[in-house]
C-alpha cells in the first residue's frame, strides 16, 4: 500500500497539473500507460488538472508538468504564469525539455514556415521559432524522450517527491545497450545514433534490434565530428566498413538524420566539444 | 599433465542435462530475437548451449558482477533497516573462452588487492567453470597477449575434434563434475586432433602488438605522444563500449533507487566506464580527466602500464571486444602499433 503521510516538502499531498504546449501529447498518453505505477504515483499527489485524463481543472497546484515547445508568444505568457503558480515545474518530454521534432522548423524564416503551412490564411496568424520551455523560465526536473522515457519519468518522480535533485544522464544510450547486452545494431550493419544521444530510456529501441533514432536528444557532450568520421572513413575494420559501404552517407545526410531530434539550438556538425581541447 | 577424455556430442547433451537438473547454468546461448548473436544466458535445455561461437558482446565476468546488482534493501523505517542481497545458489559457467578464461583470473587478482571486493570472490567461489577453445576472427588477438591457451580458473576444458570433445581434468571439481558424464578413454588420435585445433588457430592469428609488454609499458610510461591522442580523441564517442564490453574492466558506480512507495529502495551498483565524460568528477566539481583525449590514453595506460605493472602482465587478454564494440573504429591492435610506431619514430 502506498504510504498516505504527507510529503514532507509540500506539506500536505500535492496538487497535480499536467499542459500541454506545441506537440503531439503522446508523452500524456504514455504516462497514462504506468498503469499500476501510475496509482502508486496517484497515492502521494492529487491530479487537479490533467485534459487527457480528466474533464476537472483547477487554478491551485503545486507541481505541473508540461509537455511540448514553446512556437508563439502567448505561449511564452502562458508558461510563465504556470511557472509562477507551481512550486515544481517538470518537462514532459524532448518536445518540452529539448529538440524534438518541433524545432526542425527554425531551419526557415518564420514567414516562410507560415505560407507553407496556412498558405493565404496566415494572416494574423504569428509564431516564433520553436524551442524547449528550458529556454523561457526555470526547469526544476527535466525528462526526455519521444514519448517521454518511463524509467526516467519514475525516478524523477520520486526525486521530486523525496526532495532530490534529478540530473539527467550525460552518458550514451550505449552505455545502457551495452549493461542490457544487446546486439548493437551496426553488427548488422545499420547506423544507429546512440553514440551521440544521451541515454535513459534503457535502449528501449535498440532491444528491439532497432537502431537509437536520438529521440532523447543529444548528450551534452556528444562528439558529432566523430559520427562524421566514422560513419564515411574508407579504412574501416569489417563492422564499420559494412556499415560505411552500405549505407554511403554524405555529411548533410548525417546532419539530416540527427537534426530530426536535435535543431535547438541550431544543429551545428562542426562544433568544437566542451571537453575537446 | 592433467587427465584427458573423451566425451561424444551424445554424451555432451546428456551431461548439460543433467548439469542444468542439478543447479543454474550459465553458456553461450542464441538469441531468440537476433539469431546468430550468442551471448552468455542462463540456460533451460541443453539444446540451447551454443559451444561454437566466436565472441560474445559482454564477456562471462557477467557471471559473477552483473551488470547491475542491487547490493542491500533499505526502508526508511524507525529504525532503518538495510537487507543485504545476497545469492547463495552454486551455479556453473560453461563455454568460456581461453581468453575470458584469463580474464576472470585478472579479476581474481585485481579484487584481491587489498583494500579487497567481497562480492567478486564470493560469487567466484559459489561456481565451477568449463571452458572451451575456439577459432578466432580478425578482431582476436590472444596469441600476442598470450592468452590463447590458458586454463586458468577451469575446473574442466573442452576441445571440439572429430568424435565430439576432448575433455581436459583440471581441478576435483572437475572430476566430480564428470560423475554426471557418461566419458570415454581418449585415443591417441584425439588428442592430436585436439593439438591440430590449437595449433590452426595460433595460425589464424594474425593480428599482434609489435612490441613486448615490457617495452610497451615503457613506452607508454616515458612518450607523451599527446597529438597520437588526440587525434585518437577526435574520432572517439566517448561512449564507454570499450570498457563495458572488456572482460579486464572491474569499475563500477554505485546509486540508490527508492521505489514508488517513497519510503524505501534499493542501493545498485552498475559497471561504469573510464571513458564517461563523468568518469573522474569528484566532490566539488573537479574532473580528474575531463578532456576527452586524457580519458582514450588512460585507457591504454591502464591496461598496458598500471596494471601491467601492478599485476605481472597486460590486463587485456586479446579478445577483440572493445574494437567489435567501437563504433568509431578505434582499434586497439591498430592504436597500440601506432603508439609503438611512433615513439620508435622518435627516439
Ligand atoms: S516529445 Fe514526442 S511524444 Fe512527447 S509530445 Fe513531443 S512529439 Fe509528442
Ligand atoms: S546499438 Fe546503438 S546504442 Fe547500442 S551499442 Fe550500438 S551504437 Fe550504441
Ligand atoms: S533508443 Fe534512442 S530513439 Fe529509442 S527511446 Fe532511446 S533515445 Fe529514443
Ligand atoms: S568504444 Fe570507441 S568510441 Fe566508444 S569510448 Fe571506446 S574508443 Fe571511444
Ligand atoms: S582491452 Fe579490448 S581486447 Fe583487451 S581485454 Fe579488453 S576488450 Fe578485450
Amino acid at each position: 500500500m502506498p504510504q498516505e503521510a504527507p510529503i514532507p516538502r509540500f506539506g500536505h499531498k500535492p496538487q497535480v497539473a499536467f499542459f500541454d504546449f506545441a506537440c503531439c501529447e503522446g508523452c500524456q498518453l504514455s504516462v497514462l500507460q504506468l498503469e499500476e505505477k501510475l496509482l502508486e504515483i496517484l497515492g502521494h499527489v492529487d491530479v487537479v488538472t490533467w485534459r487527457e485524463a480528466m474533464t476537472e481543472t483547477s487554478s491551485e497546484y503545486d507541481i505541473a508538468f508540461c509537455e511540448g515547445s514553446i512556437t508563439t508568444e502567448e505561449d511564452i505568457e502562458r508558461i510563465r504564469a504556470i511557472r509562477k503558480q507551481a512550486e515544481v515545474l517538470v518537462t514532459l518530454g524532448s518536445c518540452a525539455s529539448g529538440g524534438c521534432h518541433n524545432e526542425l522548423k527554425n531551419q526557415w524564416s518564420m514567414d516562410e514556415v507560415l505560407g507553407v503551412v496556412y498558405g493565404d490564411d496566415a494572416g494574423g496568424i504569428s509564431t516564433i521559432p520553436s524551442r524547449p520551455i528550458s529556454a523561457v523560465v526555470d526547469v526544476d526536473y527535466q525528462t526526455f524522450g519521444c514519448p517521454v522515457s518511463l524509467p526516467e519519468f519514475v525516478t524523477v518522480v520520486s526525486c521530486m517527491l523525496t526532495g532530490q535533485h534529478y540530473e539527467p544522464p550525460n552518458q550514451p544510450v550505449c552505455v545502457e545497450c551495452k549493461l542490457n547486452d544487446y546486439v548493437c545494431v551496426y553488427e548488422k550493419g545499420e547506423v544507429c545514433l546512440g553514440p551521440v544521444t544521451r541515454c535513459g530510456c534503457n535502449a528501449i529501441c535498440t532491444s528491439f534490434g532497432h537502431a537509437c533514432q536520438g529521440c532523447r536528444g543529444l548528450m551534452d557532450s556528444a562528439n558529432l565530428p566523430a559520427m562524421l568520421k566514422a560513419l564515411t572513413r574508407e579504412e574501416a575494420h569489417s563492422i564499420m566498413r559494412m556499415v560505411v559501404e552500405r549505407h554511403s552517407l554524405t555529411e548533410d545526410e548525417i546532419a539530416a538524420k540527427l537534426r530530426i531530434y536535435n535543431n535547438w539550438p541550431e544543429l551545428r556538425m562542426e562544433e568544437a566539444q566542451p571537453d575537446d581541447d | 599433465m592433467a587427465a584427458e577424455l573423451l566425451m561424444t556430442p551424445y554424451a555432451m547433451d546428456r551431461f548439460m542435462g543433467r548439469l542444468i537438473a542439478e543447479g543454474p547454468v550459465m553458456g553461450p546461448r542464441d538469441r531468440r530475437v537476433q539469431p546468430g548473436f550468442v551471448k552468455f544466458e542462463w540456460l533451460s535445455s541443453a539444446d540451447e548451449l551454443v559451444l561454437e561461437y566466436t565472441t560474445t558482446t559482454i564477456p562471462p565476468k557477467k557471471a559473477f558482477f552483473p551488470p547491475r546488482q542491487p547490493l542491500f534493501e533499505f526502508e526508511l523505517s524507525e529504525p532503518p533497516t538495510i537487507t543485504a542481497v545476497q545469492e547463495a545458489t552454486p551455479f556453473t559457467l560453461v563455454g568460456v573462452h581461453p581468453c575470458d578464461l584469463a580474464g576472470l583470473s585478472m579479476l581474481d587478482d585485481a579484487y584481491a588487492r587489498e583494500p579487497a571486493e567481497a562480492c567478486w570472490p564470493a560469487a567466484r567461489a559459489r561456481a565451477r567453470v568449463i571452458g572451451v577453445d575456439c577459432l578466432p576472427d580478425e578482431y582476436c588477438f590472444c596469441f600476442a597477449m598470450n592468452t590463447c591457451n590458458s586454463r586458468e580458473g577451469a575446473d574442466l576444458f573442452l576441445t571440439p575434434i572429430a568424435r565430439g570433445y576432448l575433455v581436459e581434468v583440471l581441478t576435483e571439481a572437475g572430476e566430480e563434475m564428470l560423475r554426471l558424464s557418461d566419458v570415454e578413454d581418449a585415443e591417441d588420435e584425439d588428442r592430436s586432433q585436439a593439438q591440430a585445433f590449437r595449433r590452426d588457430k595460433g595460425n589464424r592469428l594474425s593480428a599482434s602488438i609489435d612490441a613486448s609488454p615490457e617495452e610497451f609499458a615503457e613506452i607508454l610510461e616515458t612518450q607523451e605522444l599527446g597529438e597520437l591522442w588526440r587525434e585518437i580523441a577526435g574520432r572517439c564517442y566517448s561512449c564507454g563500449s570499450c570498457n563495458t564490453t572488456c572482460p579486464t574492466c572491474f569499475c563500477f558506480d554505485i546509486n540508490d533507487e527508492f521505489d514508488l512507495g517513497l519510503t524505501g529502495g534499493q542501493r545498485v551498483r552498475t559497471w561504469d566506464s573510464c571513458q564517461l565524460q563523468e568518469f573522474a568528477l569528484v566532490a566539488g566539481g573537479h574532473n580528474f580527466r575531463r578532456i576527452r583525449w586524457q580519458r582514450v590514453r588512460h585507457r591504454w595506460h591502464r591496461k598496458f602500464l598500471y596494471l601491467y605493472r601492478t599485476f605481472g602482465r597486460p590486463y587485456c587478454t586479446g579478445c577483440g571486444r572493445c574494437s567489435r564494440a567501437c563504433t568509431a573504429d578505434i582499434n586497439i591492435v591498430d592504436v597500440s602499433n601506432e603508439v609503438i610506431a611512433r615513439a620508435r619514430g622518435r627516439v
